[in-house]
């Protein structure tokens, strides 16, 4: 494929272009397993350069990749039929804050955590905070709907979503949505983009609802023998109304991960659970906390310590908060890999599906932590495993489609709030033959000339081994 | 590459001795990527190769073969402060910068000799006082024989940190950094000019030390939010403020400029001795020149006090509030150059 070098050169500036190998090689990759070269990386500063560079790639049909942190986990923006990587991250403005209409304004570069800071002084947050809002963008989360720990009760990415600019695949510039929170008016074109990784649109402004921070947060840990308990209290939380602000799980292997990393001396008990929960009047606070407590002690929960203070509640989470990363300390030799990682369930089948994931590891040769925001029906693993045995990546392959078999038997989807990208697609399209169909033509009625992000979701290889080089050398 | 591509490469450009026993913690790094907005490097310069993660995944790829190593790659890889703020934050405990100075001496081994954040000695310029040697903290820098009868100072390039201690301390200028860094002196003096040209409002000038601080500082651009009476400048060290950025900022309509540096006992480089002791002699210089010595001002912070460091800069900002702009500026304006 022969990329125009000095027409990009001119569009976004010589020092905003690259094709030295070793950009291109670190542009191949994200933070899943897989590994592709693009043949040029452009980092455009507004929603003409965008533009421009849309419509040359779409005249000559070349791909292009929108790229935000490059923290997805499942191969979004990995270039695997090369051509343009689009850098989003000089575009990382905070265009407008208006509290007295409860949005902002964002170009989708702008990095979850500085958009909280620059809202903290005004007392007011943006609350889909994936574990990664140090890094992700805002463009980057609303490709791939992301949510995080505070989902259970505020909800994802799209929950905040208002409007959007996108830059389509022929170069026009579309306004989705409004600056409202309600509108009726046809197709909710605006929530079509979420979650759409890259394949229709590049997103190039952002209207998102914000939230006032609650007057009192307070967090509390319980202690479980074994993580049938843990995942019953969980469900029984749910379905018993009470209003948690945060519901987290995490596994022995998570602990004994996280006391590793970073020396917390957390009890190395079978499962623990972190619940939280928040609002403007104090006792209604105390009454969702005391009423979780009770259900967890019911369930046989132990050791129970909770905190309204800012630093306890931060020492409290700590470990969760950095356990995804602290994985690869579990075992000498064994290495943490983004694979089956975010998997959906159904409320009453979390302490089920927490079980057979464990089942299911030991029985294929490799280690599976369990964790994550249980309380909105998230359930995080990783495959840990040793990427120099081939024989492991075997092992993942048939861990991956058992997984996913008795996820979707028991009503549960393949992925609640990472995307599909390369890896999920095998398992999610097994399972949703369906709407296969539906999304192809969207996407053809969007994208003629496939330029946008291609052969992701619907359209991604069936063998998510062979889908692009592994980064990781085996044998 | 083919096979016998490989073959070539790896016998031509080095064997990645020192490299190689790191295989398995460069598979540890998961990617997560909360090494990368804390890099100093990547704040300034953007792209993904900046990164540590970035870094790892370059040398991972030369030493299991799949890119050849280059002058591009021996240029990222030079450039590093060894702030360790990424490996520091990282839970998979990937040890970055060590790995980072195993990556210099093999590249080195094979031939690649680049300056990246390393200093440079100009011997025309250098007379061999020696006054740089003692201020290096990593014996980076020694007196080494030149033929004969003469001698020079010689840079040992996998011991710099790139903290440029040194390049404020010769006295004949002959010690440098490459531009591009936003590090040098020229490099700082445009970012306080292009500062006080943007916001007609500014009233402090704030260096912050990138090791303390830096963290706990960052935000995304909001031009049109964010409107603050000061801006902050990371510096790599305290060390490194020159008394004639601070002149040149007052010189060019900032109303104080302040300092944040770690403190003493804890600074990695024992640049803030040098700091307190040239701001003495720079608000006395101040006082000559009916400058009110309070403009300037410097305050310790250790790792992670923001929130003293925001209270600092707002107690600052209020006193100069009350002083006003500078009255008069008598400094020449040869000074500051």
């Amino acid at each position: 494929m022969k990329i125009d070098i000095e027409k990009l050169k001119k569009i976004v500036g010589e020092k905003n272009f690259s094709d030295n190998p070793a950009d291109l090689y670190v542009y191949g990759a994200d933070a899943s397993v897989h590994h592709s070269l693009a043949s040029a990386i452009v980092r455009p500063n507004n929603i003409e350069e965008v533009q421009k560079i849309v419509r040359y790639a779409n005249k000559n049909k070349i791909p292009i990749v929108p790229r935000g942190a490059g923290s997805g986990t499942s191969g979004h923006t990995v270039p695997i039929d090369g051509g343009i990587i689009l850098d989003m991250k000089r575009m990382n403005r905070i265009l407008e804050i208006k509290p007295e209409d409860m949005l902002v304004k964002v170009e989708p570069g702008v990095v979850d955590d500085d958009l909280n800071k620059a809202l903290k002084p005004l007392g007011l947050f943006y609350p889909p905070a994936p574990a990664s809002s140090r890094i992700a963008t805002v463009g980057g989360e609303i490709a791939a709907n992301a949510s995080g720990v505070r989902s259970v009760k505020y909800g994802a990415t799209r929950d905040y979503v208002l409007g959007l600019k996108v830059v389509l695949a022929n170069g026009k510039l579309v306004n989705l949505g409004s600056n409202t929170r309600v509108h009726s008016a046809g197709y909710q074109l605006e929530r079509l983009i979420v979650g759409s990784e890259g394949t229709l649109g590049i997103v190039v402004e952002a209207t998102m609802g914000i939230v006032p921070i609650p007057k009192y947060r307070c967090l509390a840990v319980a202690n479980f023998d074994n993580l049938e308990d843990a995942g019953n209290a969980i469900s029984e939380i749910i379905s018993s109304g009470s209003q948690p602000s945060m519901l987290e799980l995490m596994d022995k292997i998570g602990i004994i991960a996280v006391n590793k990393a970073m020396d917390l001396n957390l009890p190395e008990v079978g499962a623990i659970i972190m619940f939280e929960a928040d609002g403007n009047v104090k006792s209604a606070v105390d009454f969702e906390i005391k009423k979780m407590k009770e259900i967890c002690e019911k369930h046989n929960g132990t050791g129970i310590e909770m905190s309204y203070d800012v630093a306890e509640r931060t020492r409290l989470f700590s470990g969760r908060k950095k356990l995804f990363a602290s994985l690869s300390k579990y075992k000498e030799g064994i290495i943490c890999t983004d694979l089956a990682d975010d998997m959906g369930v159904p409320n009453s089948k979390i302490a089920v599906t927490a079980q057979k994931i464990h089942e299911i590891a030991e029985r294929n040769n490799v280690i599976m932590a369990v964790y994550g925001h249980c309380g909105s029906g998230v359930i995080h693993t990783k495959i840990m495993l040793d990427p120099k045995k081939k024989s492991q990546w075997k092992d993942a392959e048939k861990v991956i489609e058992e997984l996913y078999d008795f996820v979707h038997s028991v009503g549960g989807v393949t992925s609640a709030e990472h995307g599909i990208g390369l890896s999920k697609a095998p398992p999610w399209k097994k399972a949703r033959k369906d709407i296969l169909p539906v999304m192809k033509s969207i996407k053809k009625a969007l994208d003629p000339n496939n330029i946008m992000n291609p052969h992701k979701l619907m359209d991604a290889p069936d063998d998510w081994v062979g889908a692009t080089n592994l980064r990781y050398k085996v044998g | 590459m083919g096979i016998l591509g490989k073959i070539f490469y790896t016998k031509e450009k080095g064997n990645f001795k020192r490299l190689k026993k790191w295989e398995g913690e460069l598979n540890k790094c998961i990617r997560c990527g909360y090494c990368y907005e804390l890099c100093p490097l990547f704040k300034t310069n953007n792209w993904e190769s900046d990164t540590p993660r970035g870094k790892l995944l370059l040398i991972y790829g030369m030493i299991t073969n799949e890119i050849k190593p280059s002058q591009e790659i021996a240029d990222k890889l030079f450039q590093c402060f060894y702030c360790k703020n990424c490996s520091d934050n990282c839970s998979a405990g990937v040890p970055v910068t060590e790995i980072l100075s195993d990556a210099r001496a093999d590249l080195i081994d094979a031939g690649f000799d680049v300056e990246g954040t390393i200093v440079k000695v100009d011997e025309d310029l250098c007379s061999v006082c020696g006054v740089c040697v003692p201020v290096c903290k990593y014996e980076a820098l020694s007196i080494e024989p030149d033929g004969k009868d003469k001698s020079k100072i010689v840079v040992d390039k996998i011991e710099c940190r790139g903290c440029g201690l040194c390049v404020s301390a010769c006295p004949s200028g002959a010690i440098t950094q490459k531009e591009g860094c936003e590090i040098t002196l020229p490099e700082l003096h445009t970012k306080i000019s292009d500062l006080l040209k943007e916001n007609k409002d500014l009233k402090a000038i704030v260096f912050c030390c990138n090791w303390s601080l830096f963290p706990g500082m960052q935000l995304s651009e909001s031009p049109t939010i964010v409107k603050t009476p000061y801006s902050v400048i990371v510096s790599m060290c305290s060390g490194r403020v020159a008394p004639e950025l601070m002149l040149n900022a007052l010189e060019e309509g900032a109303w104080g400029v302040m300092v944040a540096g770690c403190p003493p006992e804890e600074c990695d480089h024992d640049g803030n001795y040098k700091t307190r002791r040239r701001l003495v002699l720079l608000k006395n210089m101040l006082k000559e020149l009916n400058i009110e010595p309070d403009r300037i001002k410097l305050d310790w912070f250790s790792t992670g006090e923001s929130a003293k460091l925001k209270k600092s800069i707002d107690d600052f900002v209020k006193k100069l509030e009350k002083l006003g702009p500078i009255k008069k500026m008598e400094v020449s304006k040869e000074i500051g150059g």
